[in-house]
């Protein structure tokens, strides 16, 4: 072990951990200010007077904030659920299951993922009003489906192939069915990979932006990111509600980050590692 | 598949258990902007549900500047969203609207007297083939406000022409040295807002849009000059902020009301926020009509603007929704809007109100309406949403100075010529 | 024999049907509405089918050719691509290597890099637009309060800044993205190369050329491949950063696609405008997918 003084080092390390820090720590001042202090010049480096009052104002003057922060739940929730089940199946099928098309289906797959969402809109749209799909859970659960799909695939297909194959031998010597395998084997031992893909796909859910702007547009089913974007209730953004609402709409995916940093790094440098 | 049906069946029956959150028995959705009807909304929405047992109306407040509530009106509409029920539109954007098929009829809903009695050419933007799609709020345009404290402190006279202004705005910020201070803001961002900015700018300088013989004369030789003061007052005078350029209406009235602006030049809302009692210019401001240039002492420079309510065609509480339309353009509540609320009504029998003798506030935005430049919104049509956007690009483009004056008219008098196919 | 013959064919099918499912679900999600957009593109409708669809030709691609607009959100499109990921890329090697390192409070370190990848890109965009304000905001008022202006800034207003503005935002919340796939690759690397070189008597700066650089080719081709993919379709930035403004100095080829769709509420059109911006970004990626392949 080398012992060298590393205050270089630590000094870097500061600088990067404030960088990284500082919108976020004025974003949560700015929501602890009155009108007067954020509109103050020079600007409150601190807030006077320090209120909670833009924090109880938003759950009475602003309802729908939290109906957009349900929506957001709803919506990564779903698209969570369908994601890692119909990509889990697909991931196990295409790395175990020895098909004749797996590396073509795979390279495909990648490629449909770099897709412009933007690109979709113009049909979405359409379709999903012929078919009644805007403005409901299930469209918009769809939609991120399928956008989601492409990454859940690469990153579980990399997961099983980590996984002993004996066991699986083992259990189809014994006359076991794929599902019953997959089921009752696979997904069991495979938890962790489906953990880090499942958290990171409703990161992704929570933060999309285009499809849920385009998919929904009654206010009352707007996800969090949108509702906040398009919340100028005035001429003007109103600074005081914007930056509390999106102090919390933020914290979920942040406090899912800070428990689950390990699963989440793994998994997103597991899947880029392709 | 079985477990995704599964899946995709829970995630259902979930959302039918949070649906009712959003559908109530017979609640109406109403959208407007948040400040343009003022103190009305509350006192409208508690009298009409009071008169009307088992019906709620919900406000949804969408912004006040128009492109913006626009944007989310369009996307709404085109997915047939049954919601909002009634909201509001610019009048301009009355005629595509209807042609587009998002508004309900309301000939059958609104007796003919009600019809009768609203402002005729406000109703005529909204009526097509004798079918009334709308029925007029109110009207309002823009005027010049400044910080009467600060002009008298100074000595100068309440400024009538842009010589004045700008000279006026010299003498305050350089007498208070402070670097805060602005002379002038207003609403340049790239919004229609900018627009009505400039028609005030170059109606004051005797311009318009088309000229007697009815060609486009967005490039005359006053409309230029015009133009190029709007300019000169950023990079020149220094009278403005570079900010002005994103700045919106409500934008520019924080910074007036927070004290760091001697003029400012937007529509009537602002006058409630800036004399609250908590407003830092409270009693210190007051308004006179937006300018003109030295030598055009009677040319157009209030900016028009209206707006109007209608029942969405997909609604499903259209007689409710209706209803709701009546009420908040009753004589009554037109009435209590003008005296309370300063704002101009949609209807003319309410001029001839006894106690309207006392609206000395309104008497004094109506004398500044009368000299009143409406925006080419009739004359265009539909195509009225290109030749605003090709407007509010072609003056971004001059006040940027990505291109001079006299070319970003010239280019926009083409554009505007072939969007019209002249 | 037959049994196993049966065997393989449930196998192929069970395979089959696994897969279906999420074949269907992109295609319908990702490939049909590209298939779709290429038929509107070439016609005239309306979009609730009132009107029914009139083959036009190459009208809308026309249109779009002669339009300024369109080469300039191209232009910005590569610009910002170009300006931002050789940024992102140096300071996610910077990064990576710091995280390699040993030293104590790694897990709060670990923890400010994984943040700005966790927040959602628009609210983000909203909170630098707050901060870069020019009347209120924090950078201004650092600028003016120490003297390195004398005027506010206007950096979002500004034609000749706000580019560079919205780059900074971009790097800002992607730079750790980069870090995290390269660190892969750097843990991934086996100590006892360093040790060699270090008896050879390399020099910190000849380790990291000559060893780690290119040990890291992989995950850093695989870093750019990621984010040039988002750089190039960044809709949500600009939009709620500057709205493409100001005079479309800002406005990507996916502001421009939407605009196009529900400003003027022109399906077709907007349909010709999202077909090319698919051909360009598919035929980046198709770039990319290949240097994968020959990469192994």
């Amino acid at each position: 072990m080398q012992k060298r003084p590393r205050y270089g080092l630590y000094a870097i390390v500061a600088l990067s951990v404030l960088i990284s820090f500082f919108p976020i720590v004025w974003l949560i001042l700015t929501s602890f200010k009155n009108t007067a202090g954020i509109y103050a010049w020079p600007p409150q480096y601190w807030p006077d007077p320090f209120t909670f009052e833009n924090y109880v104002s938003i759950f009475t003057n602003s309802p729908e904030l939290l109906r957009y922060i349900l929506n957001s739940f709803i919506v990564g929730v779903g698209a969570t659920a369908v994601t890692l089940l119909l990509g889990g199946m697909a991931a196990y099928a295409l790395s175990r299951l020895g098909l004749r098309f797996a590396g073509v289906l795979m390279v495909a797959i990648l490629a449909v993922s770099m897709f412009p969402p933007v690109s979709l809109l113009p049909s979405l749209f359409q379709n999903f009003l012929n078919f009644g799909l805007l403005n409901t859970y299930t469209g918009l659960v769809l939609a991120h489906a399928g956008l989601f799909l492409p990454f859940t695939v690469w990153m579980l297909a990399s997961y099983f192939a980590t996984l002993p194959v004996e066991i699986e031998e083992a259990a189809r010597m014994d006359g076991m069915g794929f599902l019953r395998i997959f089921l009752t084997i696979v997904l069991p031992l495979s938890w962790p990979g489906f953990v880090a893909t499942g958290l990171i796909v409703f990161i992704f859910s929570w933060n999309e932006f285009p499809l849920a702007l385009v998919l929904m547009t009654q206010n009352a089913m707007r996800t969090a990111p949108v509702g906040i974007s398009l919340y100028p209730g005035e001429y003007a953004f109103p600074w005081e509600t914007i930056s509390t609402a999106t102090v919390l709409a933020i914290i979920p995916v942040l406090v899912i980050t800070a428990i689950f940093q390990k699963q989440i790094v793994g998994g997103l440098t597991a899947g880029a590692g392709k | 598949m079985k477990f995704a049906m599964k899946g995709a069946v829970a995630v259902a029956t979930a959302l039918t258990l949070i649906a009712p959150l959003a559908a109530g028995a017979q609640e109406l959705v109403m959208s407007i902007g948040s400040r343009g009807y003022g103190g009305m909304m509350e006192r409208n929405i508690e009298a009409f549900e009071a008169a009307n047992p088992g019906t709620s109306v919900e406000w949804l407040k969408v912004s006040d500047v128009p492109g913006d509530s626009r944007k989310l009106y369009v996307t709404g509409l085109t997915a047939k969203s049954p919601t909002p029920d009634v909201f509001a539109i610019d009048v301009i954007w009355a005629g595509e609207f209807a042609q587009r098929g998002w508004l309900e009829p309301l000939n059958n809903y609104l007796g003919k007297d009600a019809i009768a009695a609203y402002n005729p050419s406000f109703l005529s933007a909204a009526t097509i083939d004798g079918t009334v799609f709308a029925a007029p709020l109110y009207v309002d345009g823009t005027h010049l406000f400044y910080r009467s404290d600060l002009l008298e402190k100074y000595g100068i006279a309440v400024p009538k022409t842009w010589e004045e202004v700008i000279a006026a705005s010299k003498t305050v910020m350089e007498g208070e040295g402070n670097p805060q201070l602005y002379g002038f803001v207003s609403m340049w961002a790239k919004i229609e807002g900018l627009f009505m900015n400039w028609l005030s700018f170059t109606g004051g300088n005797g311009a318009t849009f088309f000229d007697a013989d009815g060609e486009v004369a967005v490039n005359s030789p006053e409309s230029i000059a015009a133009t190029q003061t709007m300019v000169d007052m950023i990079y020149k005078d220094r009278i403005v902020p570079d900010s002005i350029l994103t700045m919106k209406p409500d934008d520019a009235r924080t910074l007036f009301q927070q004290g760091r602006a001697v003029f400012l030049m937007v529509q009537d809302f602002v006058y409630a926020p800036l004399s609250a009692a908590d407003s830092p210019v409270a009693g210190k401001f007051d308004f006179t009509r937006n300018p003109y240039f030295e030598g055009h002492p009677d040319a157009k420079s209030t900016a028009m603007g209206g707006w109007l309510l209608a029942v969405n065609a997909n609604s499903e509480n259209k007689e409710a929704a209706a209803k709701l339309v009546e009420y908040f353009t009753s004589y009554d509540a037109q009435l209590a809007a003008a005296l309370d609320e300063n704002r101009a009504p949609g209807r003319t029998d309410v001029y001839d109100a006894p106690e309207m003798a006392d609206a000395t506030l309104l008497k004094k935005l109506g004398d500044d309406y009368a000299v009143g430049v409406v925006r080419p919104s009739a004359s265009t049509g539909n195509l009225y949403p290109r030749v605003s956007e090709v407007m509010q690009t072609e003056i971004t483009n001059a006040l940027h100075r990505e291109k001079t004056v006299e070319q970003a008219l010239n280019d926009a008098a083409a554009e505007i010529n072939s969007i019209l196919g002249k | 024999m037959n049994r196993t013959m049966n065997l393989e064919q449930r196998t192929a099918l069970t395979g089959i049907g696994f897969v279906t499912p999420t074949v269907i679900v992109i295609a319908l999600i990702l490939i049909y509405p590209i298939i779709q957009s290429v038929v509107l593109s070439f016609g005239q409708s309306s979009i609730d089918g009132s009107e029914p669809y009139r083959f036009v030709g190459l009208r809308h691609y026309a249109t779009l050719m002669g339009d300024g607009r369109f080469w300039n959100a191209l232009a910005v499109t590569f610009t910002f691509t170009a300006l931002s990921i050789p940024l992102e890329l140096a300071l996610g090697i910077g990064l990576a290597l710091l995280m390699n390192e040993s030293f104590r409070g790694k897990g709060l370190a670990r923890l400010a890099v994984l943040f700005p990848w966790a927040l959602p890109t628009a609210l983000n965009a909203l909170i630098w637009r707050w901060m870069y304000n020019s009347d209120y905001g924090l950078f201004n008022a650092v600028a003016l309060q120490s003297g390195l202006a004398d005027r506010p800034i206007n950096f979002l207003g500004d034609t000749s800044l706000a580019m560079a503005s919205m780059v900074v935002v971009a790097v800002w919340k992607t730079s750790s993205f980069m870090a995290l796939i390269i660190l892969a690759g750097l843990q991934s690397i086996p100590r006892d190369l360093f040790e060699a070189g270090r008896m050879d008597g390399m020099t910190k700066w000849q380790e990291f050329t000559q060893i780690t650089l290119p040990l890291l080719k992989g995950p850093i081709l695989v870093a750019l491949i990621i984010r040039s993919m988002d750089a190039l379709r960044t809709f949500e930035l600009p939009f709620n950063l500057t709205d493409g403004g100001p005079v479309n100095a800002t406005e990507s080829l996916s502001l421009y696609a939407y605009k196009a769709i529900f400003d003027f509420l022109d399906f077709n059109f907007g349909a010709a405008v999202v077909v090319v911006q698919f051909l360009v970004i598919f035929a980046m990626s198709l770039i990319y997918v290949f240097a994968l392949r020959n990469k192994d």
